[in-house]
């Protein structure tokens, strides 16, 4: 029999006659593909645009030489250029300004020596690339910058224009002396950039004698790793050497982490989708039994059933991947500031306007979407395949076909906890073997913990149903006993729906899960670190990244302390550090702020008075088990006077980043590293003082000559939980995408496991069931259904959660965070369950209220 | 007679030959440029730049350029800036040890620092003018340059020049540069850059006087096509062999402003 002819006549047939179940289907697909497509594209445009950024600002360059984020002494370039095979190696300084004339916003401030970078960087300050009036009044005036036509187009800059930038200094006026044309380095940043002489910078800065970065060039014919070997050589430990597209790399390492949880959830959300075929399917394998058993009579092969089903997802599927390419593509461009505006604050700086297509991410959403269709699919299919003909057109139910005994389901159930189990033992105990470091696996155990789960649903119903028919089936009354028996008597085809609804519910609280265990452990050691009353910060007071911070002079401690009501002031320092080449967060304030050193004050005191004994650090958990350092090893670490040995007093909880934290008492920074500036003061006010008053008079006293950010502990509490709201922005809508998927998943199951009982149902109008109790019993059949699959759902979805939590977030982050059950959203989902069952069960039970008892009779 | 025609014949040809002889190629120009310009290493000028941009714009600064011929090194070039009063005091200080090793530095009086140039930097725009640091440098060290008369006489100002195409041996960011170089003054008067086959800068060389024996242009245009931009450096006044002393021609004198 011709396949296209049967699709044409049976499977269009099918779409007409159950359409509400296909676009269902279909929908959990397409929302599937969406969040595929949306976050990969996300992900990419924002790689993307640090990368081209980057590589505008590095032009000619071969190599990069990068330490610590304070800077490192400008005489290195001298020793750098002496090295052989370096054609020019030219100084930069790459820090942040906050412009407060204007839209008060932060800009990327490159510092370069416009005397020597044009070796480097394409461009001129007289050519065609800028426009500046007067080169030589631009080298010789500190107060010179350069910004982009875009900024000025934006702001409303012109030349020769004073514009107000918060430095470390304060507030300074700096004048426009050029506009440089968006291309090479002005184009970095979406053009959020502006250019001084390097001299400037560092007068501005506060980084007098101290650079950021060396840009390299190489001699023609030079080997690169032979002169980068040789730059290493050259220099004190401690600093990086790297190629830019390593730098970039580092980045990318970096982000990876973030993207990788939301890779995770977005493809959960297929395999949810993927139920939600799978759930068809087989619902339409029971529907159409007679059916494959007249075309098996006629002499349809095996072959030719597996293929009528595959070929009709085949289009759902194609249709509902296509819609999903075409979402996806739409959200990525609506989310893709948003996200850049996290990566920004939490990660590197970078600037995102608009999504850059490739076509990977939709090929691959339309093969997920595809391929997803055809396996969930493939297992019912090939089921229907093994239906006999005389048993199909004799009406044998369902359950007699034995394709699933409970005693096999168990089995399967058994083995999957098993195989999840044993994947999870190896992110827990084996957490750095290559295998580990692929979120893919972790995605399939706990996959398998919510299909294993699924698996003894019919054993998990039957005891329900037992629980219910003995306890709760009477307080309904007749409609309650009915219902009970009903579930009872169809026990496996109540499971296939019921696991269906039990699925989308189990991702979904696995997902809510583990983003609330992550925020409520972060806010845990937020409330535990904050030390103090008041808050003083000269950038938004929640980046981690620092690329809304101006650091301020450590000085402004003493007039601080001149506020009246003010009792004690503590300064805090946060830069980062390059350690054994990976990026890591030095922070220094008082290590007092750690439990288990709150009482070490004495300790601090001989530091600063003994040589004798090394100082002493405390690293965060990423940090040990990135760097494998244990309490009581020594660190060395790379301090602008060469590397300094440290004494580790401790491993410590400390989540300010993923990258790994060190953390120190600042006295014991400022000594090693020369620096005297910090990001924060913690303010502590005198008993009785009006904390709001304390901080308007710091507003009053320093407003004027620098842009300050004075908050009260709490408000400073309720910004950071701002920014985790930001950062777990894109995890919450995806939490959203599956539970919009799942409650999909929950009216397909309900209404096709109703709508197919219409013979029950005018069996027992014909016994003299009244309407009322038909559509109570359906009802109450709905929700009992309904509040099974959440239970079960809601069980495995913590279980998966935790190792989730376990498995993939101290693997991949070295982090311990306590797992916290999402109480609120789990009830949310049960009654949510309970209420789309019910609300699934409505339309099919008014149907079959008003069905025609002899038609219901003859329906099959 | 076979005698008698060989005289013939030699006389001949070494009457066709003789020209040929007294024929000058362009290196031989050069060097005779190249010796002017080595008569005026010891030097003291007064100048003004005016700067014109596309927009016509104008920006005047005034200068003072010290010279010393620093045998045995090739020679030492201080140029300190005057005005205006917020250019006072930037200065320029060039060291040539031989014609083609030299070291530059710039000071800008508001860092109270000093900077070293790349010598590489030797085409860039001379603190924002059109000239380059070369054109305000000494004389080149020709066996870095190929030369090559394109024409012998070209009136320029209605004086006769050698047309004569110069090619850089090292890359530089110019590919060649045609000179027109005034007969019996030897110097030039005008000077066209080109990058492959664009001319992208030109300068003309005028009111040409000669001070002590040597021919100098009072005043130099330099235009570049590609920024709409161009400078007049007017000699406001000139001293010769003025014999400084070294210490002239030091970091310290640059960051003292030549005091």
């Amino acid at each position: 029999m011709n396949l296209w002819n049967l699709i044409r006549h049976i499977t269009l047939k099918h779409f007409l006659l159950r359409k509400t179940q296909m676009f269902m289907a279909a929908a959990g697909i397409c929302l599937g593909v969406t969040a595929i497509v949306s976050i990969g594209v996300v992900n990419k445009s924002v790689l993307y645009s640090f990368e081209d950024s980057f590589n505008r600002v590095t032009g000619k360059a071969k190599l990069q030489i990068t330490g610590a984020q304070s800077g490192f002494p400008e005489t290195l370039v001298e020793k750098v250029q002496a090295v052989q095979g370096v054609e020019y190696a030219v100084p930069v300084i790459e820090t942040d300004g906050m412009l407060v004339s204007g839209k008060e916003r932060s800009i990327m401030i490159l510092g370069v020596d416009v005397l020597v970078d044009t070796q480097v960087r394409d461009y001129s300050l007289s050519g065609d690339s800028a426009d500046v009036p007067d080169p030589l009044l631009f080298l010789a005036k500190p107060d010179s910058i350069l910004v982009t036509k875009t900024m000025a187009d934006r702001e409303g800059f012109v030349l020769d224009q004073k514009i107000q930038v918060q430095t470390v200094d304060g507030i300074k006026n700096l004048r426009i002396r050029g506009i440089l044309n968006p291309e090479g380095p002005a184009k970095a940043m979406g053009g959020n950039m502006a250019m001084m002489d390097i001299y400037a910078a560092q007068m501005a800065f506060g980084k007098n004698g101290r650079i950021d970065r060396i840009d390299v060039s190489l001699r023609e014919g030079e080997d690169l790793e032979t002169v980068r070997q040789a730059i290493v050589d050259a220099l004190p430990q401690g600093y990086m050497v790297d190629t830019p597209a390593g730098r970039t790399k580092q980045v990318e390492e970096m982000i990876a982490r973030f993207q990788k949880g939301l890779d995770l959830i977005s493809y959960l959300s297929i395999f949810v989708g993927m139920y939600l075929i799978y759930n068809a399917v087989s619902i339409s394998v029971v529907n159409r039994r007679k059916e494959i058993g007249i075309l098996r009579a006629l002499g349809c092969l095996r072959r030719d059933i597996i293929l009528l089903f595959l070929g009709e997802i085949l289009i759902i599927s194609v249709i509902a991947s296509g819609i999903g390419v075409g979402l996806g593509l739409l959200a990525a461009d609506s989310l893709v500031s948003a996200f850049g505006k996290v990566i920004s604050e939490v990660y590197v700086r970078t600037s995102v306007s608009g999504i850059h297509f490739t076509w990977f991410y939709p090929l691959l959403g339309l093969a997920c979407g595809i391929i997803a269709s055809l396996m969930a699919a493939f297992f019912p299919a090939r089921a229907s395949s093994f239906i006999s003909p005389v048993s199909a057109i004799r009406s044998v139910p369902y359950a007699e076909e034995k394709f699933f005994t409970t005693k096999r389901l168990n089995i399967a159930g058994v083995l999957s906890l098993m195989f999840s189990s044993v994947i999870f033992a190896m992110y827990k105990f084996i957490g750095d073997s290559p295998l580990t470091k692929d979120v893919t696996l972790l995605i399939i155990a706990q996959l398998m913990v919510a299909v294993g789960v699924s698996f003894f649903t019919p054993a998990f119903l039957k005891g329900f149903v037992f629980v219910f028919n003995r306890f709760f089936a009477s307080g309904f009354g007749t409609a309650g006993r009915l219902a009970g028996l009903s579930l009872q008597k169809n026990l496996i085809r109540n499971s296939v729906a019921v696991a269906a609804v039990f699925f989308g519910i189990s991702v979904f609280v696995a997902s809510v899960g583990f983003t609330h265990s992550i925020k409520q452990s972060v806010v845990k050691w937020l409330d535990s670190m904050i030390i103090g009353d008041i808050i003083v910060t000269s950038g938004h007071p929640g980046s981690s990244a620092n690329a809304h911070i101006i650091p301020m002079p450590v000085e402004m401690a003493e007039q601080l302390k001149k506020v009246p009501g003010v009792k004690r002031v503590a300064p805090w320092r946060r830069i980062f550090m390059q350690y054994n080449g990976r990026r890591v967060l030095l922070s220094a304030a008082s290590l007092a702020r750690y439990p288990g050193f709150r009482n070490d004050e004495t300790h601090q005191a001989a530091n600063r008075t003994s040589n004798q004994k090394k100082d002493r650090v405390v690293v965060s958990e990423p940090f040990a088990a990135i760097f494998k350092v244990k309490k009581g090893d020594v660190i060395t670490l790379p301090t602008p006077a060469g590397p300094v040995k440290f004494d580790v007093a401790g491993i410590v909880i400390d989540y300010s980043s993923d990258a790994g934290v060190i953390a120190m008492d600042i006295p014991t920074y400022q000594r090693h590293w020369n620096d005297m500036l910090c990001n924060s003061f913690f303010l502590a006010v005198h008993p009785g003082a009006n904390v709001k008053e304390v901080c308007a008079e710091i507003q009053r006293s320093f407003g004027v000559e620098r842009k300050l950010y004075v908050l009260s502990s709490l408000e400073f509490k309720e910004e950071i939980h701002k920014i985790l709201d930001d950062e777990f922005f894109f995890n919450y809508a995806l939490n959203t995408v599956t539970l919009m998927i799942a409650c999909l998943g929950i009216i397909v199951a309900l209404l096709a496991s109703v709508m197919e009982r219409i013979r029950e149902i005018g069996t027992l109008r014909a016994i003299g069931t009244l309407r009322r109790q038909i559509y109570g019993i359906i009802i109450l059949e709905s929700i009992l259904m309904g509040v099974a699959g959440g239970i079960l759902g809601s069980v495995a979805g913590i279980f998966a959660g935790w190792v989730s939590l376990e498995g993939f977030f101290s693997a991949n982050y070295g982090s311990a965070a306590q797992y916290h059950l999402p109480w609120s959203s789990i009830i949310m989902i049960l009654c949510l369950s309970a209420g789309l069952a019910a609300l699934s069960g409505v339309i099919p039970a008014q149907k079959a209220a008003k069905t025609n008892i002899v038609e219901a009779l003859s329906y099959e | 007679m076979n005698k008698k025609c060989a005289a013939v014949c030699i006389f001949v040809l070494v009457f066709l030959m003789l020209p040929m002889a007294y024929a000058m190629n362009g290196r031989d120009v050069f060097e005779k440029v190249q010796a002017v310009r080595n008569s005026k290493l010891d030097q003291k000028v007064d100048a003004t730049m005016m700067l014109f941009d596309k927009g016509g714009g104008k920006r005047t600064r005034t200068l003072t350029m010290y010279g010393k011929d620093a045998s045995p090194e090739a020679y030492k070039i201080l140029i300190v800036f005057n005005s205006p009063a917020d250019l006072k005091g930037v200065g320029f200080l060039l060291h040539a040890h031989t014609f083609a090793d030299r070291d530059l530095w710039a000071y800008f009086p508001e860092y109270k620092r000093i900077r070293r140039i790349p010598a590489t930097s030797q085409d860039d725009s001379f603190f924002g003018s059109d000239f380059s640091y070369d054109d305000l440098s000494g004389p080149p060290d020709l066996d870095d340059y190929s030369f090559k008369i394109l024409r012998e006489e070209e009136m320029i100002d209605n004086k006769p020049c050698y047309v004569i195409e110069v090619t850089p041996k090292k890359p530089r960011k110019y590919t060649k540069y045609i000179t027109w170089v005034a007969k019996n003054l030897w110097i030039p008067t005008k000077v066209e850059y080109y990058r492959d086959k664009e001319l992208y800068r030109s300068g003309t060389f005028k009111n040409i006087r000669v001070i002590d024996g040597i021919p100098t242009p009072f005043e130099m245009e330099m235009a570049n096509f590609k920024t709409r931009h161009r400078t007049i450096l007017t000699i406001q006044y000139i001293n010769y062999n003025t014999k400084y002393p070294n210490d002239l021609f030091t970091q310290k004198t640059l960051e003292r402003g030549a005091k």
